[in-house]
């Protein structure tokens, strides 16, 4: 077995058991249904918050949720860096410099302390957290994809495509787009596991909807109960969220290492 | 040279872990009783002067480190502060002033600074404005008569005139003659007060502030040399690790601390209480009695003590007042958890509503659970939480639907159902205390409101509060949810000196705490 293989296994037995806890488990993410605090057990799995919401179910649909931003931005990343970049290599010229200096502009902020600015100003939901966080994320997919176009330009087989009267869109779909194409998947990757994290950040600093159930509000929660280390309520309450949310990016990060050694190797 | 290197290293190891190490430098200095005393900052409460600090108690209570009023509060009642005595004859309260009280910078402080700061406070009101009675200043005129006597002149005598005349903070008129914008004056002279600390350092950023003992002061020396708030991650962790004398016990905690002979523990009864205020100008619909009590029904606050408070707490009120305090009338209607009885009522109003609240973490539980229990009974809630100072501005500029209110001082004088209830009275100041129901209006109400503060025989006034408690649990314009129950604990044998007031419970909010007893 392939370490990709073996690294999307994790992750499918991750969204299995999860998948359970959202669609199958009898206890809501929302909604207070046990007594505070209460240990794990077979009702409740992971036991429950202080007040007295299952921490599974929790966990379950933060899973989903987190999923659901980290692919919806490295999406909407894709997208945008990908058109940028190909854009700006492929135009060149004056274009190409105002665009290289927007991505370098992007690529020089500090990420978190914008992030945290923007984020109060726009307010908090899972929107806006997917909109700032590719708003972060496009600068760097466009910077490789724009390396890439120049480096295809260059091949005889498109300048002769060009003197038979090839299109811009023909050359794009026919050239263009399929070589660029696998790096854009392997840089979208990592967005995916980036975008978590810094959701999981942003939520944890209080910039998310502060009722969702994301990973990051649940560690923030649990963090925000004033000596939860003196008590026993952090190894069911912050270890379980603390630990999927590291073993899910480190999967997503070694996916897209794999996938990388995969393409290169492949060339 | 081998070993001397290794040498070097282990010492230079040994040098650094001492310096990381939590220490306490706490020991006495030369002059007072501690060189520094520690407690968890963090919170920008404002700069420390009356012009500039949070309306909220902890804002108040670092500027009154600085600045003095003529009298303060023990445990058992007023007690000689910049005024030595006082007498009170009809309309007139006579203060005398202690010869060698002084300002910061040396100049002594006369009648002649008392009689301008009520010039001043009249021309430029104060955050917090103990001579202001809706909206009018209580002092008619003054007299003074020489430099230490001055006699204050009220229009009207009131149960709370002497607690009121003796709260007000006195400014240098030297210096604040010529300020004519105070409210954007910030230069280092702002900062002189003739309090028992001078000015250290601000630090609004993190939340530090600095205050040096006064060593020249008139009254009880104070304990400590540098009185420091520092920012912590976790208070219970810094407590433990000496980086603070002072913390709140978290309940689950309690069982760690409270058989540990060197630990000193002092509670604090149903002094922070929460309350959902409903915007009856946006809702008009919960000018209906009827739907109000009903959201009393549709709450389980039972579950907000139990989950939030974590059952250190009392169920609200429906008179507002908690049972613990003096005032409390245990007559007061009470109203259920009846979800049914609610859901019956708000069946078929699609009533969808923005609940504001602040983003801390006891706020948003609390938000959590009103949810919740609202959209069970048919009601749509959506949660907007903001900083704790935008959700009282927003909530004094009456710009929300619903919104969680949490505050301390529950145990006071029930003088607050004036500021919060009267019409006359709500939202004239910028306390929490002050932010009553909105488009609610009730004559009997205001009517027992005012005249509990006229009314000089305590028995009487003592009956006219608990009147006017069962009142307000008949109309209920506001939803009490909950009162909570603190414990802040300290090393008794490195300083034990905490005191509440006999009207307020916050302790680390007295300026007693850091003077000498007697």
């Amino acid at each position: 077995m392939t370490k990709l293989k073996f690294y999307l296994i994790i992750l499918l037995i991750m969204a299995l058991i999860f998948g359970y806890g959202s669609f199958f488990y009898p206890h809501s993410a929302a909604r207070p249904e046990g007594i505070s605090l209460q240990r794990p057990s077979k009702e409740h799995f992971l036991g429950t918050d202080d007040l007295g919401t299952d921490i599974f179910a929790q966990l379950s649909k933060g899973f989903f949720i987190s999923v659901f931003i980290g692919i919806t931005t490295a999406i909407i990343a894709m997208f945008l860096g990908g058109s940028i970049g190909m854009v700006s290599g492929y135009v060149g010229g004056k274009t190409d410099f105002l665009i290289s200096f927007v991505i370098n502009l992007f690529l020089s902020l500090p990420q978190l302390p914008v992030m945290i600015v923007v984020g109060a100003f726009f307010g908090q939901s899972i929107g806006n957290v997917i909109a700032i966080i590719a708003l972060f994320s496009w600068a760097a997919i466009a910077k490789v994809v724009r390396a890439k176009t120049l480096q295809i330009k260059r091949n005889t087989y498109l300048h002769l495509a060009k003197s038979y009267g090839a299109s811009f869109f023909y050359l794009f779909r026919k050239h263009l787009f399929t070589e660029v194409f696998p790096l854009l998947l392997i840089n979208s990757l990592t967005v995916v596991g980036r975008a978590i994290l810094q959701e999981a950040s942003l939520a944890f600093l209080g910039l998310s909807d502060p009722l969702t159930r994301s990973w990051g509000l649940i560690i923030n929660k649990a963090m925000s109960f004033t000596g939860i280390y003196y008590t026993d309520y952090w190894q069911w309450w912050l270890l379980p969220p603390v630990t999927c949310l590291v073993l899910t990016i480190y999967c997503l990060r070694m996916i897209a290492r794999e996938a990388e050694n995969l393409i290169i190797g492949a060339d | 040279m081998a070993k001397n290197i290794i040498a070097f290293l282990m010492l230079s190891i040994m040098l650094i872990l001492a310096a990381c190490s939590p220490s306490q430098e706490n020991v006495a200095s030369d002059q007072f009783n501690l060189s520094t005393l520690k407690l968890a900052g963090g919170t920008d409460w404002g700069a420390p002067n009356p012009y500039l600090h949070d309306p909220r108690g902890p804002g108040t209570a670092k500027m009154k480190l600085i600045f003095d009023s003529l009298l303060e509060a023990d445990e058992e009642g007023d007690i000689a502060w910049l005024a030595k005595d006082w007498q009170i004859e009809g309309n007139v309260y006579t203060f005398t002033l202690y010869e060698n009280a002084r300002f910061h910078d040396g100049q002594p402080l006369t009648t002649a600074d008392v009689a301008f700061t009520i010039d001043y406070y009249k021309q430029f009101p104060p955050v917090t404005n103990y001579l202001d009675v809706d909206g009018e200043s209580i002092v008619e005129r003054y007299e003074v008569v020489d430099d230490q006597t001055i006699k204050l002149i009220v229009s009207e005598p009131m149960a709370t005139t002497l607690v009121k005349l003796g709260s007000f903070v006195i400014l240098p008129k030297h210096i604040w003659e010529n300020v004519s914008d105070p409210y954007n004056y910030n230069e280092a002279e702002a900062f002189i007060g003739s309090g028992p600390y001078k000015f250290g350092s601000y630090e609004p950023a993190t939340g530090s502030y600095e205050f040096l003992a006064n060593g020249d002061y008139h009254g009880p020396k104070p304990v400590t040399e540098r009185l420091l708030f520092v920012p912590v991650s976790d208070p219970l962790l810094a407590f433990d690790n000496g980086e603070i004398d002072l913390t709140d016990v978290p309940i689950d905690a309690m069982e760690k601390y409270k058989n540990n002979p060197a630990i000193g523990m002092i509670a604090k009864e149903n002094d922070m209480g929460y309350k959902l205020l409903v915007n009856m100008e946006s809702f008009s619909q919960f000018k209906d009695v009827k739907m109000r009590k009903a959201l009393y029904h549709a709450l389980n606050r039972e579950a907000i003590v139990e989950k939030v408070f974590r059952g250190s707490g009392t169920v609200g009120s429906a008179g507002y007042v908690p049972p613990t305090n003096y005032f409390y009338n245990e007559n007061v209607l009470k109203y259920d958890y009846d979800p049914t009885a609610a859901a019956a009522v708000f069946a078929d109003q699609k009533i969808a509503v923005e609940l504001l609240i602040s983003n801390t973490a006891d706020d948003v539980k609390v938000a959590e659970l009103i949810k919740n229990d609202l959209n069970n009974v048919g009601i749509e809630i959506q949660v907007l939480s903001v900083d704790t100072k935008v959700r009282d501005e927003k909530v004094l500029a009456g710009e929300y639907e619903f919104a969680v209110v949490g505050n301390g001082g529950w145990g006071r004088t029930p003088d607050y159902l004036r500021t919060l209830y009267s019409s006359k009275s709500k939202f004239t100041g910028s306390n929490p205390h002050f932010m009553g129901p909105l488009g609610y209006d009730n004559e009997l109400i205001t009517e027992l409101a005012e005249s509990q503060l006229l009314e000089l025989d305590f028995e009487r006034r003592k009956e006219i509060l608990q009147e006017l408690q069962y009142e307000i649990s008949k109309e209920v314009p506001i939803v009490v949810l909950a009162t909570k129950t603190t414990y802040v604990m300290f090393k008794k044998d490195y300083y034990d000196g905490w005191v509440k007031t006999y009207d307020y419970q916050q302790l680390e909010q007295n300026r007693l705490s850091y003077v000498e007893k007697k």
